[in-house]
């Protein structure tokens, strides 16, 4: 009859259709061979967060943004706020990442510049294109190396809960910031990443901050992660450091 | 002008940055995989064995190489091998190895310069005029990415057209995509270059372009310019060992194309994992070798030709 007719066309369009999840629904990911979420592929976050992770105006050259701090608001101890105001004052010549020095974590999962995840059993792996940056999420069970360590991108250790990859980052030195504006951290920083795949397309991407030395409680940044959708994507090269040496040399 | 540190500290100050993980002690082994280390039996004794030897095999049925390794150079500093002649084995502060190099073709074991080039790069000036772009941390290109790092890890994710090779050395990455996809264009060049792999039986066969030629070929200062295609073979031939094959052709600066071989062999050490080396945040150096007149590098010595 008419309405089966019509039913059974509108069956077979959806069924072509990517799995987005109906409002409620949790979304299945696809899956490596060991039963994870296949989170591989290169992604890019979408925001202006390397420049400032709270709300925003435009300043030339940066895009307007809205925070990706959850409640807008960095709880920094006394002394170290008068620390982040003086790190602003002078940021253009004191942010590392001026330098071309490793941007430290999270600070590397929002550089404007794309990043490649690999997955193996014991292994989940990110390459990033700024600074041909590496860090290694240990998945097989292991513990932190014993501390202190003074680490530019922490060491990672992960594990599945459910089909979200939680990460505990610790080790690090306190040489990076957080963003331009100068928010910073002490060598007590300790992370706590979680990666979901909301759709094939995004992974949802939260982090919490915990600093003792700075900070008087935890606090927590989230963003999404787009996948790079162009075909044929690699990630390409951006050598900091040696491209302002090379305009320099090139003068002389 | 510039003053010139003299020839006995030179090296010294273009021999590679601290490593995270100290390299493997020097070694009296003298086979590996079966084959002898010495690069042109090597060679053809890795052809043989990898005629007969079964790897273990990935899901997908591909020989299974994961792991971690080390890179066998029969010469570390310079890939036409060092006699016993060269200045550079009586460096005092690390005096070279004397030895024979990783060239098995031509039969001379030299690298085949056309003139120009030869003055530039084989002890020439390019060891004068320039700091070794590793020894400021640079990016490598092969072959000096698989001769330079202590530590190689080879992830081959299952079901995925793509492997990836970690080094300790700066933190570096190669992903080596399987899918057959086409180069990146002609006019990005890149300190790593473009690879795209493909398997041939057992063999892993990547192809490198666009390469900017910012990089040396060795400690020596032996070079190649923006026009350098290479390729490489990795082939296992025993559970522990890699036969590792390149050829490098420049019409720009070689007058043939010319091919290199070692082993690498497998780490074993049980709990082993690559650490973090900030090699450009931790360089102290710079400003010595500038104030003492030395220049990056860049390709300059072939680009003003």
């Amino acid at each position: 009859m008419r309405n089966g007719l019509i039913g059974s066309i509108i069956a077979v369009a959806t069924c072509s259709v990517a799995p987005i999840p109906a409002a409620g629904q949790v979304f299945s990911p696809p899956r490596t061979p060991d039963g994870k979420p296949n989170l591989q592929g290169i992604w890019q976050v979408l925001n202006t967060a390397a420049w400032d992770i709270q709300d925003h105006h435009a300043q030339l050259g940066v895009p307007a943004g809205q925070g990706v701090v959850e409640g807008n608001e960095i709880p920094y101890q006394p002394a170290a706020l008068a620390k982040k105001r003086e790190n602003f004052v002078n940021r253009l010549r004191a942010d590392p990442e001026t330098k071309g020095y490793l941007p430290g974590v999270p600070r590397i999962m929002y550089m404007p510049f794309p990043f490649q995840i690999v997955q193996t059993p014991n292994y989940v792996t990110i390459l990033y294109e700024y600074a041909h940056a590496v860090r290694i999420i240990y998945t097989n069970g292991s513990k932190h190396p014993a501390g202190h360590i003074d680490w530019w991108l922490g060491d990672s250790r992960g594990r599945w809960e459910g089909d979200t990859l939680v990460v505990d980052v610790i080790r690090f030195n306190d040489e990076s910031w957080f963003d331009r504006t100068g928010n910073f951290h002490s060598d007590a920083l300790h992370l706590a990443e979680r990666y979901t795949l909301t759709d094939p397309d995004h992974i949802n991407y939260e982090v919490t901050i915990e600093d003792p030395k700075v900070f008087t409680r935890p606090w927590k940044m989230s963003m999404p992660l787009y996948r790079r959708k162009e075909p044929n994507v690699r990630l390409l090269e951006y050598e900091a450091g040696f491209l302002r040496e090379e305009e320099e040399q090139r003068g002389k | 002008m510039m003053v010139l540190a003299g020839v006995v500290t030179l090296w010294s100050l273009a021999s590679p940055t601290a490593v995270a993980q100290e390299p493997a002690a020097p070694t009296t082994r003298t086979t590996w995989g079966g084959c002898p280390a010495e690069p042109v039996a090597f060679h053809r004794c890795a052809l043989g064995k990898a005629k007969t030897f079964k790897p273990p095999r990935t899901p997908d049925g591909r020989p299974d190489m994961q792991g971690y390794w080390r890179d066998r150079l029969t010469n570390g500093f310079a890939v036409e091998g060092v006699t016993k002649d060269d200045p550079h084995s009586r460096n005092a502060v690390q005096a070279a190895t004397v030895g024979p190099g990783m060239i098995v073709d031509p039969p001379d074991r030299k690298i085949p310069y056309q003139p120009w080039a030869a003055a530039i790069g084989r002890n020439g000036e390019n060891l004068k005029k320039y700091i070794d772009p590793h020894g400021r941390c640079g990016l490598h290109a092969p072959p000096r990415n698989v001769e330079v790092s202590p530590i190689y890890q080879l992830l081959q994710p299952a079901g995925e057209p793509y492997l990836v090779w970690l080094l300790e050395e700066i933190h570096e990455y190669r992903v080596i995509p399987t899918d057959g996809r086409p180069h990146i264009g002609k006019d990005i060049k890149l300190w790593g270059g473009d690879a795209v792999g493909r398997w041939e039986g057992d063999t892993l066969v990547v192809d490198v372009t666009n390469l900017n030629g910012y990089t040396w070929l060795d400690d020596a200062g032996n070079f190649y310019t923006d026009a350098a295609h290479m390729v490489e073979r990795w082939t296992m031939i025993d559970p522990d060992t890699i036969h590792y094959l390149i050829t490098i052709e420049d019409p720009k600066a070689y007058t043939r194309p010319w091919t290199m071989s070692w082993a690498l062999e497998r780490i074993k050490e049980p709990g082993l994992e690559i650490l973090e080396e900030a090699c450009w945040e931790g360089d102290r150096d710079k400003q010595q070798w500038l104030d003492l007149g030395y220049r990056n590098y860049f390709g300059e010595s072939w680009r003003s030709r």
